[in-house]
């Protein structure tokens, strides 16, 4: 018999008090893979739990593609697909084109350059805490670091910022159960031709255009010069590949970090001897940063689509196959991390944890970014000797991402 | 195959990169800095100096590759079987 999920995967509710730990180890105790019968809003799919099963569908972009179907677990049209695609939902060769645009602004060693920026706006967020006593640790810190950065990165000149965090905010919603009105910010263009089906994505392809335009005129030392100006095969992205390409820049490089700087105020509350043990020896501020991140695990999965016949874990999997592959539950393989729900300092780099992916052609880009990003709010926090107490998190409700949209905290 | 009696943990193994699968992840840079360098402009990952490493760490870079760019090319084949 074919195991099935306990607890219902595709409905945001069932992540509404964070990750589902208890559902996730009786499907990584299963036989195979586990199984998620077909429901009004989506076909059947796969669940894959287990650390070793995930690592080898993400390496495998051949049989499990993301070119191929939706990276979602609900399914879309081939037109909408086509009209979001960005290189997240491309395999290689072209996934690796696109992606070299971009991969030398964030290598370990490059992204060192952005590191007297990050902590500079570390410490204006962290003097506004506790200017304030205290407050939304989600709107004062991890809302506005990640994004003040990628915008920086990309060139979005800050008057913007403001604006385009609420775009992203929206852009979660639309995985929640809020929606926003179809036209909202003048949209015209059908909610499912657009990314997480919101408005919110269509003024974002606007903004995109608009200041694509100004840089081509003008080029400025940034991201979007180089994207704009850039050639693959002696041809310029097109208006809508440059659009998704921004939209995935600043939805990535926000919202998955601004979720792990707000787990990290309830790990300073859960583990404080450990941060003790980093305020004597900041050598473990690497280590720290990682296990806030295999901690939170803030995407909570992303899916391919089986393009030839195979067997995973016992399991047959046919062609168009959905395979789930969860993050939040791979990083809690008992048998690869033992003890997976203490929060420890000295786990060993390999295995690696898999928030930003196990690995494969997609490996998040902007890893070491976000490490660096986590890594400075922490060291900031104990030079400062920041002692807060800390609420009760407010849960983002989406199965997609694991986001705490309030966490109170006091300055004590 | 990998009888651990056979391999030595220090003996030093030499790596390989495929310049065309990496992805400039910067993994191994980041694991073992003194072997592998990112190219500033491509920022794909090359070898420094001799590009040997004990082979437990050897494993380990390897393991942590994310596009499976790096590899052990053995050298003695059957050594010792
Ligand atoms: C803690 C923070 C972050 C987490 C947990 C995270 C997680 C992930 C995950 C799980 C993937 C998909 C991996 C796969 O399919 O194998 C991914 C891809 C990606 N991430 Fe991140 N990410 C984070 C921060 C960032 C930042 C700061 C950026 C900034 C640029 C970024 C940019 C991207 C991009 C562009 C991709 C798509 C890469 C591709 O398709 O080749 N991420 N990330
Ligand atoms: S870890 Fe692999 S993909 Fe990343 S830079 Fe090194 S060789 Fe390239």
């Amino acid at each position: 018999m074919t195991p099935t999920a306990p607890i219902n995967l595709h409905d945001p509710q069932s992540f509404g008090s964070g990750i589902p730990h208890e559902a996730f180890a009786e499907m990584r105790a299963n036989p195979g893979l586990t199984w998620t019968p077909p429901s009004d809003d989506t076909k059947g799919f796969w669940s894959v739990t287990r650390h070793d099963d995930l690592v080898t569908v993400s390496r495998d972009t051949t049989t499990y593609s993301s070119g191929v179907g939706h990276i979602q677990i609900y399914d879309i049209d081939e037109d909408a697909l086509e009209a979001r695609a960005s290189m997240i939902d491309m395999d290689p060769p072209i996934h690796t084109r696109l992606r070299r645009l971009v991969s030398s602004a964030f290598t370990p060693r490059h992204v060192q350059n952005y590191k007297t920026s990050i902590r500079h706006r570390v410490q204006t967020r962290l003097d506004a805490v506790e200017a304030a006593g205290g407050g939304n640790w989600v709107d004062l810190v991890a809302k506005p670091i990640p994004i003040g950065v990628i915008c920086d990165l990309m060139g979005v000149p800050p008057e913007d910022h403001d604006y385009l965090i609420g775009l992203t905010d929206h852009l979660v919603a639309g995985t929640g159960s809020e929606t926003l009105e179809p036209t909202a910010y003048g949209n015209t263009t059908p909610l499912r031709l657009l990314p997480f089906n919101s408005p919110a994505a269509f003024a974002m392809s606007n903004y995109a255009a608009e200041l694509g335009e100004r840089r081509r005129v003008d080029p400025q030392d940034d991201l979007i010069s180089k994207l704009i100006a850039a050639e693959i095969d002696g041809e310029r992205l097109s208006t809508d590949e440059f659009a998704n390409f921004f939209r995935l820049m600043i939805f990535a490089g926000n919202e998955t970090t601004r979720s792990s700087m707000a787990h990290l105020a309830l790990h300073l509350r859960q583990f404080p001897e450990m941060f003790e043990a980093v305020r004597a020896d900041r050598s473990l501020l690497g280590a720290v940063a990682d296990e806030v991140i295999r901690y939170a695990s803030s995407i909570l999965y992303f899916r391919r689509t089986v393009t030839v016949p195979t067997t995973l874990a016992g399991t047959d999997l046919a062609v168009g196959d959905k395979v789930v592959m969860w993050y939040c539950s791979a990083n809690f393989d008992e048998s690869e991390f033992p003890n997976p729900y203490e929060f420890r300092i000295d786990r060993p780099p390999v295995p690696p944890h898999v928030a930003f992916g196990g690995g494969g052609a997609h490996f998040c880009l902007g890893a070491s970014l976000a490490r660096l990003e986590i890594s400075e709010l922490i060291d900031e926090i104990l030079d400062r000797e920041l002692a807060l107490e800390v609420g009760e998190p407010t849960y983002t409700e989406s199965n997609f991402v694991n986001g705490i949209e309030q966490l109170e905290v006091t300055v004590l | 195959m990998s009888d651990p009696a056979l391999n030595d943990p220090t003996e030093l193994v030499q790596l390989a990169v495929d310049q065309d699968a990496c992805i400039g992840a910067g993994q191994c840079e980041m694991l073992e800095a003194e072997t592998f360098l990112l190219d500033d402009d491509t920022g794909i990952a090359a070898l420094t100096g001799a590009g040997t490493l004990p082979r437990q760490r050897a494993e380990d870079v390897v393991d942590r590759c994310p596009a499976r760019a790096i590899s052990m090319v053995d050298q003695d084949d059957g050594a010792g079987g």
